[in-house]
């Protein structure tokens, strides 16, 4: 009997560690990558698009970071590849669309934009896609009143569009302030949107040169454009540095005048007087040399 | 997020493409290449050939293509000083915040910092009996007339013209005067070695990115300077979903969170912005939006206090 | 001649005496209790200041108690020296060496328990090349350097006639000893040339130490002041320290006069009547240091200010209550109450009195620093829950206790070298006396 039960526990043990085995293996799983692609247009240059790659790890996407992703112009084929790029650790890469791809380009007024990742040892390959029509944005102003217009191009001209969404803004730091309360404008019939600047004051450069921008954002037809305009409509901005004065929260080589000669004048009157009393042993030493 | 972190792309982009551009078909400076000169970026004289939207080849110089300008690590002496003409400022929405911690998460992912040393706190805050509770994120409040600064027996920590507050890792000699005269109880000691890995660890220090936290010295909020640098938010501005933080340059006067931006001046008088602690005199960089009309209820902040201050 | 049969007299009962058994026991232990302190150290260095248990509340916690303390301590050195001198008290006259050799002892120690609670001690040189003349450390740095320098000038010119003394005994010395006598002293001849400059440099001594010695201890307590914490944001510390320093420095010399007069039966040279005289000033110093207690504690109290009232509830009936309560009764009121009374100024009550006066004073630093750490502005929330509280860990412990077991170890060197009681003037005060 005890041999029995020896030999079950013993089966059963070694059931447990093949079928713990087992699950170790299925869990290395590889996981799925979401790609996103964007498509950026400024100042109607040179485009360029940028990737995004996540992954979702308990219920929350991750960005990931190295994976190689090749971009293609509408199709796989000779002449369409536009690049291989590699997502940095927020899983963004970016490529601009390179000459090789002219003739291609020149072919049609909509582009597919592929991404294809071909999946590694971790995460499953995936692919990803982007239709975009090439557009430009045009800003003009008149008497603190700007004018955003987006064109498309339709056979062999630019045509103004109807409908789109833009935002007309003064560049700040880190983000566009809206030029009035109004935070989006949506373009008319003749392709124009227009806003009245509303933002006396705010300041701009030392000559109160404002940089203005207009920008579709995340548009399905259009992806992101913008078109930007310098102005001379903000307040002139005087830099008054306070960096220099002598203060206690100054540097060291900053501490106040009246600082320095009090904790000065306080070392140096109890240093002497300690000095010339070293002095004083040395002259009573002096005293018992000659006395010898 | 997404889209602050792009606009800036955009930004960057359109400055130096244009210049490039421009300075292929015309000697005349365009003033975007100026702005790509402040930006740190130098023309390398290499130029590509790229694809325009009309279709057209153009030649732009190498060094304006990088989309998010590769800045070099700056000098010990230039972190001391900071950059001139900006002041740096926060506004932090209280009508916003119900304690997710993303900030907390992202700033300490950030800046390597180690479970329990946060530098953004968020707290429960409740004046009176009868006052209503609310989640108040702290940081360094960065103050212009800074007690620790004062303190700080060797010039570790220092005040920058651009109005942030920074510490010198390699300077400091942990005697923890500052944290005892700061008010706002901002600053974390690294009690022990901080676990952060090898290759890291190995790096210079930068009083900019407070990278790598050194045993034995002190560790603050540094207004992620080393992004502000580069033009881009703070990491905990850009982290949380709800928007509270606000960040943005005084003398532009705007501050943004990524998605919406203000006029500083104007948010902070219809909202009735304030300061904490007002009347210790210290004038702190952050400023805050009262309570009113929230997003959320307190309880809602409830749950994720348990889990994370057990 | 019967003068000089009584000189001899007092010669042979004042000079240093070698170690016997029991003051060897005395070293053994208290030389263990510093290597124990050493190791801790050693485990503080090698692993940071995690190895306590300050955190980012409690940033500063036993070291800086007792660096405080021995700040305090040390002040006796210029109460009993320079403000006795200069009051033209006599009688002070056998206490003047203890008490510079435990201000000596404890400066010393206060400067290494500094650097101990330093997080990077290896750049203490930076303190040197980068100080900030606005910082109060800086500021305590250099006045502590000149309150070690004036004490040692202090301990060292009244020394110079006692080591002519000494040096006539050369057969009691090992010949290092004696070498390192030679090298101190010989050049003292009694001239009265020699005697009337170091009579002036004296004078001047005791002129210069008392605002240093005030300045010093001012200065540690706007180490505190100079912040916005509740319970340390207050004008009146700087008087409130230096009356707490007076009282602590009184309490270790009577300790040090009983343990003396015990040990080495210096009966004769320590005397009931000094007892009995120190006794009446303890008790003027512990009703000044209870005036400046009220006075810190009774305004505050009095008007509950929001920031300050739960570091004030806690002291007064929170946990800090027992402690409180112990340093303020033990420290300040029953002193006062024993010493008031003839039987009390007695040496052995005024010894336990001096231990009660010197033990209330070590805890009275110790909730100087720690209560109000733990009462900030902003809540203690968002963090792990043992940054709340603060005891002590072994680590600290030891390295506190070695830190005072280091002061009385050099405090007993320098008396196992030097007389306990200055020889010479002892000799001359026994002159006028007869005269």
């Amino acid at each position: 009997m005890k041999q029995l039960n020896k030999t079950i526990t013993g089966l059963v043990s070694f059931v447990l560690i093949i079928s713990g085995y087992n699950g170790f293996s299925q869990s290395a799983q590889k996981a799925s990558v979401n790609i996103a692609i964007n498509y950026f247009n400024a100042n109607n240059s040179i485009p360029h698009l940028v990737v995004n790659a996540k992954t979702r790890v308990n219920g929350r996407f991750q960005p990931v970071g190295g994976i190689a992703v090749k971009l293609l112009l509408d199709k796989d084929s000779a002449g369409t590849t536009i690049g291989k790029v590699v997502t940095n650790e927020k899983g963004e890469a970016a490529s601009f669309i390179p000459p090789s791809v002219k003739q291609e380009w020149a072919s049609s007024k909509t582009h597919t934009f592929l991404a294809v990742f071909d999946g590694n040892n971790k995460f499953e390959a995936t692919k990803a896609d982007l239709t975009i029509a090439p557009a430009r944005m045009l800003i003009s102003t008149n008497d603190k009143s700007i004018t955003a217009t987006v064109l498309q191009l339709k056979d062999t001209s630019w045509v103004p569009v109807k409908g789109v969404d833009l935002k007309i803004g003064v560049r700040r730091l880190g983000g566009d302030l809206p030029v009035n309360e109004t935070p989006t404008f949506t373009t008319d019939s003749t392709g124009q949107a227009s806003a009245d600047f509303k933002r006396d004051s705010i300041p701009g450069d030392s000559k109160g040169n404002i940089v203005l921008v207009a920008k579709v954002e995340d548009n399905d037809q259009f992806g992101n454009l913008s078109v930007e305009k310098t102005v001379p409509w903000g307040g002139k901005f005087k830099y008054v540095s306070t960096f220099d004065r002598r203060t206690l929260f100054g540097t060291r080589d900053k501490a106040p005048i009246w600082l320095i000669f009090m904790s000065g004048g306080v070392i140096l009157a109890v240093w002497i007087t300690l000095i010339l009393l070293v002095r004083n042993i040395f002259a009573i030493k002096k005293i018992g040399r000659e006395a010898r | 997020m997404e889209t602050e972190n792009n606009s800036r792309r955009d930004f960057l982009l359109a400055g130096l493409a244009a210049a490039g551009l421009v300075a292929g078909c015309s000697p005349k400076k365009s003033p975007f290449e100026e702005a790509a000169a402040a930006e740190g970026a130098k023309p390398s004289g290499k130029t590509v050939k790229l694809l325009s939207v009309d279709g057209e080849v153009v030649e732009v110089d190498e060094a304006f293509l990088k989309p998010v300008p590769h800045m070099p690590p700056v000098s010990n002496e230039e972190a001391r000083v900071g950059i001139p003409g900006k002041k740096f400022v926060m506004v932090i929405d209280l009508s916003r915040c119900k304690n997710l911690k993303k900030c907390q998460e992202a700033c300490n992912h950030a800046h390597e910092l180690n479970p329990g040393h946060n530098w953004i706190k968020v707290d429960p805050m409740q004046g009176a009996e009868h006052t209503a509770p609310y989640w108040e994120p702290t940081t360094c409040m960065h103050c212009d007339e800074p007690p620790c600064v004062k303190v700080c027996p060797v010039d570790a920590t220092f005040k920058r013209q651009d109005g942030i507050v920074l510490i010198d890792s390699d300077r400091c000699i942990g005697c923890r005067f500052c944290m005892a005269a700061c008010p706002y109880s901002t600053r974390v000691f690294n009690w022990g070695e901080p676990d952060i890995p090898a290759e890291i660890k190995s790096q210079p220090y930068s009083a900019e990115t407070s990278i790598p936290q050194k045993k034995g010295t002190v560790g603050k909020c540094d207004f992620c300077a080393d992004m502000t640098r580069m033009g881009m938010l703070p990491h905990c501005v850009s982290a949380c979903p709800n928007g509270t933080f606000f960040f943005g340059d005084m003398n532009e006067d705007s501050v943004t969170n990524g998605a919406e931006t203000f006029r500083f001046s104007e948010l902070i008088r219809d909202k009735a912005g304030y300061r904490l602690m007002e009347d210790l005199g210290t004038k702190p960089s952050v400023y805050y939006l009262p309570p009113a009309n929230r997003n959320f209820p307190f309880e809602s902040g409830l749950e994720n206090d348990k889990t994370q201050n057990s | 001649m019967e003068n000089s049969i009584q000189g001899e007299q007092i010669i042979q009962d004042l000079l240093p005496r070698k170690f016997k058994t029991g003051g060897k026991v005395w070293i053994g232990v208290l030389t263990a209790i510093c290597l124990v302190g050493a190791y801790a150290y050693y485990r503080q260095l090698r692993y940071g200041l995690i190895v306590t248990n300050m955190r980012d509340y409690v940033s500063w916690g036993i070291y800086i108690s007792n660096f405080v303390f021995f700040v305090a301590i040390s002040l006796v050195g210029s109460l009993i020296t320079a403000v006795f001198r200069l009051l033209g008290v006599k009688w002070g006259t056998p206490l003047t060496r203890i008490a510079e050799m435990i201000a000596v002892g404890a400066i010393m120690f206060a400067s290494i328990i500094i650097i101990v609670d330093m997080g990077s001690p290896e750049r203490f040189y930076n303190l040197f090349l980068y100080g900030r003349i606005q910082s109060p450390i800086i500021w305590d740095v250099i006045v502590i350097t000149t309150y070690f320098f004036i004490s040692l000038l202090l301990l060292y010119y009244p020394l110079l006639p006692d080591i002519k003394i000494l040096l006539r005994f050369k057969e009691k010395y090992s010949p290092r000893l004696y070498k390192f006598y030679r090298w101190l002293g010989a050049f003292w001849k009694g001239d009265h040339k020699q005697y009337l400059l170091s009579k002036k440099a004296i004078n001047a001594l005791c002129i210069a130490i008392i605002p240093v010695a005030f300045t010093i201890h001012t200065v540690t307590s706007w180490l505190f002041a100079t912040t916005y914490r509740p319970g340390w944001d207050s004008t009146n510390f700087g008087a409130y320290f230096i009356a707490g320093a007076f009282l602590v420095g009184a309490g270790g010399v009577v300790v040090a006069m009983y343990i003396f007069r015990t040990w080495y039966r210096m009966d004769k040279y320590i005397t009931p009547e000094h007892f009995d005289k120190m006794g009446r000033v303890l008790v003027l110093l512990s009703l000044l240091y209870l005036y400046f207690n009220i006075n810190e504690f009774l305004t505050p109290f009095f008007k509950m200010k929001e920031s300050e009232a739960s570091y004030l509830n806690d002291l007064f009936t929170g946990s800090f209550a027992p402690m409180f309560w112990f340093a303020i009764l033990t420290g300040i009121i029953l002193p006062v109450i024993i010493l008031l009374f003839k039987q009390g100024r007695r040496p052995l009550p005024m010894f336990i009195v001096g231990i009660m006066v010197v033990v209330g004073a070590w805890f009275k630093r110790y909730l100087i620093v720690t209560p109000t750490l733990l009462h900030p502005f902003m809540p203690m929330h968002d963090v792990p829950s043992a940054y709340r509280h603060y005891f002590p860990s072994w680590e600290e412990w030891a390295i506190a206790m070695a830190s005072l077991a280091g002061t009385m170890l050099v405090i007993t060197l320098l008396c196992r070298i030097f007389p306990i009681i200055p020889i010479q003037e002892t000799i001359d005060h026994n002159h006028e006396t007869v005269k």
